[in-house]
């Protein structure tokens, strides 16, 4: 039976530690019957321990040690790394925001730990990242380097490429994208990287695979729907996202209505605030995030496939508090810890991690950004990886 | 030009029993105009979802789509506090709102005058059976719409939301005059078409040996999204559908004794149960855990169960847990052993959205029948399930017994080779 040690930043309720690790705990819903890992969690880091800790009493039920530093909780205590996968998930908690607005997570410190004793100890094992790889580029690129200088696998990442489809759509692997576009909701660190990376897992199965990213830029305001109007982005992409979403807003509300929010005009009187996040891969494919917060609340995607015209999904976020995709994620974890090979790249993590990075920078400076940085290249995955049986 | 062929006075005299009003190679209307016959017109109300969607058009096919059909007429049996019927028909001139039904089919002329008709009877004040059931008017809606269809002599499709019928024997006739008339008809709930998660369809011809639904919601309501959950999947089995031959309902103990029993399977319980993105959680600081019996007895203050037995022995049972899940979840065992499950997903504006886009397929639906002039699927569906639902409320009310179900034993009919679920 395989040991785990969970290295994260805060244990409560509905935090990413509790969603993702009690899983391994309890089981989880998959494919239609209750899956129980055949695995077990062996010890705990936690980084806070706020109001509603549950750290302490998982430990006691669950029979696992909670240590105080990371190295202790990869050794079990002992002298040597005496586990066989991490799951590093630090989301939630309280840290710093730097000036661009990300939020400091100390993930890429936790990672470093993590090299430290596979370094000092002669193995290395099967990392889990949650959500971006860090907030700096640089420190991402080094935790990917990492993995394959000392050959472990690393899996990183939202839920969202995992999750259901409505409808069920999968670009042709191969197939030629002349445009995309993603339409997200929430606040920036957070949700934008849950956006771009729903993007990415759609757009790196073009012809080619991932080329990296040249330029980003980033806008908000009324700048946002004069570059519509200049044809920055599609507006024919934006209608077909849209009418994937479940969650209109304004005369939804006030009584039911179904709305075309592109040709009413109300889409503009919804938002107060749109971000357009622009992405231009290096082999010249042009990319649109809109963050379109009082619009919608549902995360939906479209893009013009050369040959079959555009195509359109909803990423569907379950309900609170099942939050079934993340069961959905921890799926492609316990598949990753088991056969010692992440199902996806961590590529499509570290190129996300850094357009956000980019595209945040561009903000601040108020200008399009070079990134020859973001170089990265890969292939997709040629299996679906998204919920589908 | 309409190519449909008058009703002479003699036929309709003589009752035109064996008179079809429309022969099958009838042409359609490129732009047919459309009748919503409605009970109560308020935010949320199944006629507001409906009708709206003719209006302002709907997300469809990944853009925002408008019917290339016209609803002109609309009869709203209830208008108080919250009726947007009135907003409606100011905001989109092309709409009428009638005081009669007979007015609104004939424009207020004495000839029908449109070329479909949706009705919705769902929502509004109506008085409850001893049974407990609603008396919806449909049956009565049905009668002025024969009505002026016999009177004029031209027969146009038909769509009914939810059941025919709270009574079986209205239902069975709303059935038959629809056959006599020839009316192509379509009825039953948006369970049937709406997305599922996965997104995965019953093979045609599969051997089904057992199927479970479970979902929430009351008697004579969602019992109804329930069995038709159920039934389009099974229709699919080889040989088809071949009528149900009797009922049994199980409420509060003796729905976990029947449980315990092993009345229906545990295993397809626990697997339709995993479909579900609402199990609510049974112990405290834990979001997503899979409940025990105890839990689901703590948790599950009025469990109903509808076992029903197909002539061909396929076991089916429909388990209402409120309180346990929010959502509509279905699995069967095959004949392999294999078992198939999935979600029949209701985006539900209770909160978790504000469209319920569940709509969106129902009214395609009802779109390319008003085009064709033919169903997408067969009203022998929801004319089995409404009598599935009548039988499982008489089972209730008579204290659990098990009924004999005759007249359901000779509903027999094909599922359509294609999948029409919402896949696009």
């Amino acid at each position: 039976m395989k040991r785990i040690a969970v290295i994260g930043s805060i244990y409560k309720y509905l935090s990413h530690v509790q969603h993702i690790a009690d899983r391994f705990l309890v089981g989880y819903p998959i494919h239609g019957a209750w899956h129980r890992p055949d695995m077990k969690i062996v010890s705990l880091y936690i980084d806070q321990k706020p109001e509603g800790d549950q750290s302490a009493e998982r430990a006691r039920e669950f029979g696992f040690q909670v240590y105080p530093t990371i190295a202790e909780a990869l050794r079990c205590g002992g002298d040597r790394l005496a586990v066989d996968a991490v799951l590093s998930i630090v989301e939630h908690g309280d840290y710093p925001r730097n000036d661009k607005g990300q939020v400091l997570y100390p993930r890429y410190e936790f990672f470093r730990q993590c090299v430290d004793v596979f370094e000092k100890d002669g193995r290395a094992v099967p990392i889990y990242n949650d959500k971006h790889l860090s907030w700096s580029f640089e420190h991402a690129k080094w935790m990917v380097d990492q993995s394959r200088r000392l050959k472990f696998p690393l899996l990183a990442g939202s839920s969202l490429p995992v999750t259901w489809r409505l409808p069920d759509l999968e670009l042709p692997l191969g197939c030629t994208i002349d445009e995309a576009l993603m339409v997200g909701v929430g606040g920036s660190d957070p949700m934008d990287y849950h956006a771009l990376e729903a993007m990415q897992c759609m757009i790196e199965r073009r012809k080619g695979g991932e080329t990296g990213v040249r330029t980003v830029q980033m806008i908000e305001g009324d700048a946002v729907w004069k570059a519509g109007a200049e044809g920055r982005w599609s507006k024919d992409l934006l209608i077909s996202a849209l009418s994937r979403s479940d969650t209109p807003q304004g005369f939804t509300l006030e009584d039911g209505r179904t709305q075309d929010l592109v040709g009413s005009g109300e889409l503009q009187r919804l938002v107060k605030k749109p971000a357009a996040y622009f992405i231009e891969h290096n082999d010249g494919l042009k990319t649109t995030l809109l963050m379109l917060n009082g619009a919608v609340q549902d995360f939906n995607f479209a893009a013009r496939v050369r040959g079959s015209g555009i195509k359109s999904c909803q990423f569907l976020l379950t309900p609170v508090p099942n939050v079934t995709y993340s069961a959905c994620l921890v799926s492609k974890i316990e598949e990753t810890f088991e056969t010692g090979r992440a199902p996806y790249p961590a590529e499509r993590t570290l190129i996300v991690s850094g357009m956000l990075e980019s595209c945040l920078t561009s903000k601040m400076q108020g200008k399009r950004l070079e990134t020859p940085h973001l170089k990265v290249s890969y292939q997709a995955p040629k299996q679906s990886q998204h919920a589908t049986a | 030009m309409l190519a449909e062929r008058n009703i002479s006075r003699r036929e309709l005299l003589a009752g035109a029993a064996s008179a079809p009003l429309l022969t099958g190679t009838q042409a359609r209307p490129a732009r047919p105009r459309i009748a919503a016959i409605t009970t109560v017109y308020f935010k949320h109300s199944h006629a507001q979802h409906i009708v709206d969607r003719f209006l302002e058009g709907y997300g469809w096919n990944g853009t925002h789509h408008h019917p290339a059909m016209d609803l002109v007429s609309l009869y709203v049996d209830q208008v108080g506090n919250g009726d947007f019927s009135r907003d409606r028909a100011k905001r989109f001139p092309s709409m009428k709102v009638y005081p009669t039904i007979a007015e609104a089919l004939t424009l207020g002329g004495s000839r029908l005058a449109v070329d479909g008709i949706v009705l919705v009877g769902e929502h509004g004040k109506y008085p409850r059976t001893e049974k407990g059931q609603v008396q919806y008017p449909r049956y009565q809606f049905f009668q002025e719409i024969f009505k002026v269809i016999r009177a004029s002599g031209r027969a146009v499709p038909i769509f009914n939301d939810k059941h025919l019928s709270w009574r079986w024997d209205w239902s069975r006739e709303i059935y038959d005059t629809a056959r006599e008339l020839r009316l192509p008809f379509m009825a039953g709930s948006s369970l049937p078409v709406t997305w599922r998660t996965p997104s995965l369809e019953m093979p045609l011809g599969s051997r089904v040996r057992e199927a479970v639904c479970v979902c929430y919601g009351g008697v004579d309501s969602y019992d109804f999204h329930g069995l038709e959950t159920i039934q389009c999947m099974v229709e699919r089995r080889r040989g088809g559908e071949t009528g149900v031959k009797s009922l049994q309902a199980f409420r509060g103990d003796a729905f976990w004794r029947a449980n315990k029993e092993g009345r229906w399977s545990k295993e397809l319980m626990e697997s339709a149960l995993c479909r579900s993105h609402t199990l609510t959680p049974a112990r405290e600081g834990f979001n997503d855990i899979m409940p025990t019996t105890e839990d689901m007895q703590r948790l599950v203050k009025d469990p109903v169960a509808y076992c029903y037995e197909h002539n061909d022995g396929l076991r089916a049972t429909m388990l209402l847990m409120g309180g346990l899940v929010k959502d509509f979840n279905f699995a069967a065992k095959l004949d392999d052993n294999k078992t198939l499950s999935t979600q029949m997903y209701l985006p539900m504006p209770d909160g978790r959205t504000t469209l319920a886009s569940f709509f969106s397929p129902l009214v395609n639906n009802m779109e390319q029948m008003f085009h064709t002039g033919k169903p997408t699927y067969p009203v022998e569906r929801t004319l089995l399930t409404t009598g599935l639902t009548a039988a499982g409320v008489d089972s209730l009310h008579q204290g659990n017994v098990k009924l004999d179900t005759p007249h359901l034993a000779s509903i027999r009919y094909q599922a359509t080779t294609q999948s029409t679920y919402w896949r696009s």
